[in-house]
């Protein structure tokens, strides 16, 4: 099997709301694939039609070989769903959690108890096994999310932001769980707004921006597209405050886009012999002094600024965003 | 086999829902606390005007245990609502398990903790006030079909609130009217017109007709009742189950 997943012109809307619009792509088997964009962009949406618990208005899913239209229950055997959020049973303990999902997945009792034990000394859970899960913090919540999706050992994971509100300890511990159950031979499809993560993890990222696919490659031919685009670091004397500059800065000639990274103020130009003076005088006329400039190599940040024109930090301010993030984000309503 | 693999999920999920609502000692105590204390406030207020423990024991207290059938399994019920604004209905949905099973999970664990509530409402009734019922096959019956239907009805609550707060509100709105009017406290037959028609809509008077009757054994009022709830177990859980089939296929 080639593709783990397939799909094809997916659509999805609520109510008058285009949520996924036509959208296409495929997994390669054992691939990670990274599902790039900013909340509210479409990404839970897309995943939750791809494991079966969204109807898509249009277009097929198609599963390790399953089209999920036709044959949901084979195709949720195959997937483990790690959701954005903890969804487990809080007044529960972790084991029991773990045997409710064994008996959904029809693991018999023998099968069952290795598997709990071995996922829970996996994710170093046991010796907290017996707790219920509300006393739980934030990374162990993270960790049993993880090994419940794992229980029956499925050859697809699907985690949707597996990272999101964690420390960076433990989001680094995340992203090598990801990376060894990749290794183990497991095809992984996530969700991220985190350009790093999709840049760091994803062996091939599609970007989807208000529904839409808009690229799809490899994080370094996606960085490549943007050729012509160039991107210069600039951090401003006395500049406690670098975001005051973002917008005097966009308005200078030659400035494609501008953004804060890192402390540092991020410029996109196709024409860096050009801007580069323009910047100078236009912040040394603001009274501005410039501490370090410095030209740097794109990023994928970069080239998804370039292709969407907006930052993948900005948080939906529309109503219509809003409302849409709710509806993907917020389960079932 | 496929359809013992969908009963037994079923099973699972009534059982994961009890476990929940069981584990929860306080959860557990709060839900009886409430009935409890009604039983014994009317049994004062009745023994002060001058009704003895027979009004008590024939009209109270088989009353108390329809009503706290009703409490018990709408309680139970609002899991589905909870569920769903936690996401952990999604852990479901993703899982290899049919909506039927799911939903007759749901009506499962409903109708089995108003039977439990009810039990032990029955057996405080019996210890204090000496309560007895002729044919303790058919109290069990009603109670189990009047619980099924109030399970219904929890499910259409929880189906069409969006959150939590919504559907301790809307099931507020039908339980406390249910409570006054379904002939717990004060007989159907007493009320000014025209609560008597509004009583006669509500199950919580039939499945308290029944117990009373099951009581003075009068077979005819237990049957019709009986069948009374039934349609109404048929009604509301149909109604229940297209309303969270449609959240669940969407």
């Amino acid at each position: 099997m080639e593709n783990a997943i397939e799909i094809k012109e997916l659509t999805k809307y609520y109510g008058s709301l285009l949520a996924v619009d036509h959208v296409n792509f495929e997994v390669k088997d054992k691939e990670i694939f990274g599902l790039l964009g900013p909340n509210g962009a479409g990404k839970t949406t897309t995943i939750r039609m791809i494991c079966g618990m969204l109807r898509p208005a249009s277009g097929t899913a198609v599963v390790a070989g399953f089209d999920v239209a036709q044959k949901p229950q084979e195709v949720k055997r195959r997937i483990g769903l790690v959701p954005d959020i903890s969804n487990l049973f809080g007044e529960l303990s972790a084991r029991v959690n773990l045997e409710f999902m064994g008996k959904l997945y029809g693991l018999d009792k023998k099968t069952r108890r290795e598997r709990i034990d071995q996922v829970l000394e996996l994710f170093q859970l046991k010796d907290r096994q017996n707790d219920l899960v509300k006393y739980y913090s934030k990374g162990m919540h993270r960790r049993l999310t993880i090994a419940a999706a794992l229980i029956h050992q499925p050859e697809i994971l699907v985690m949707d932001e597996p990272t999101s509100g964690l420390d960076a300890q433990t989001a680094r511990l995340v992203r090598e769980i990801i990376v060894d159950l990749n290794k183990e031979g497991r095809t992984v499809l996530l969700t991220t707004h985190q350009i790093e993560e999709a840049d760091r993890l994803a062996q091939r990222v599609g970007i989807i921006d208000r529904g839409r696919l808009i690229a799809l490659d490899t994080p370094e031919q996606i960085k490549k597209s943007t050729e012509g685009i160039r991107a210069l670091e600039i951090e401003i004397l006395n500049g406690t405050d670098q975001q005051r500059w973002i917008p005097i800065i966009s308005k200078a000639e030659g400035v494609d886009n501008v953004f804060l990274a890192e402390g540092k103020i991020r410029i996109l130009s196709k024409d860096l012999a050009q801007t580069i003076p323009t910047v100078i005088n236009l912040v040394d006329k603001q009274g501005g002094k410039i501490e370090n400039i410095s030209v740097a190599q794109p990023t994928l940040e970069d080239a998804f600024i370039s292709l969407t024109g907006k930052s993948i930090r900005e948080e939906p301010a529309s109503k219509e965003a809003y409302l849409k993030a709710r509806l993907t984000r917020g389960g079932l309503r | 086999m496929k359809r013992l693999t969908l009963l037994m999920h079923s099973v699972w999920i009534a059982e994961n829902d009890l476990r929940q609502s069981f584990k929860s000692v306080r959860h557990v105590v709060w839900s009886l606390l409430f009935p409890i204390f009604m039983m014994l406030t009317f049994s004062f207020r009745y023994g002060a005007t001058g009704l003895d423990v027979e009004f008590i024991k024939t009209f109270l207290i088989p009353g108390i245990v329809g009503m706290t059938a009703m409490f018990g399994s709408i309680n139970e019920t609002m899991s589905i609502v909870w569920d769903k604004s936690l996401g952990v209905f999604d852990r479901i949905l993703a899982a290899p398990v049919s909506s039927t099973s799911i939903i007759v999970g749901k009506t499962m664990s409903g109708a089995v903790m108003g039977v439990i509530s009810a039990l032990v409402l029955l057996i405080i009734g019996t210890t204090l006030f000496g309560v007895s019922f002729a044919n303790i096959s058919a109290v069990l019956l009603i109670v189990l079909l009047a619980s099924f239907s109030f399970t219904g009805i929890g499910t259409i609550i929880s189906g069409l609130a969006s959150e939590p707060r919504e559907a301790m509100m809307l099931s507020n709105l039908l339980r406390f009217p249910m409570m006054f009017l379904g002939g717990v406290f004060f007989s159907v037959e007493a009320m000014p017109m025209p609560l008597p028609y509004v009583a006669r809509a509500m199950p919580l008077t039939y499945a308290t007709e029944a117990l009373r009757a099951i009581q003075i054994g009068n077979t005819a009022i237990v049957f019709v009742d009986a069948i009374v709830l039934l349609v109404y177990t048929v009604g509301t859980i149909l109604l229940g189950s297209q309303i969270l089939m449609k959240i669940m296929t969407r």
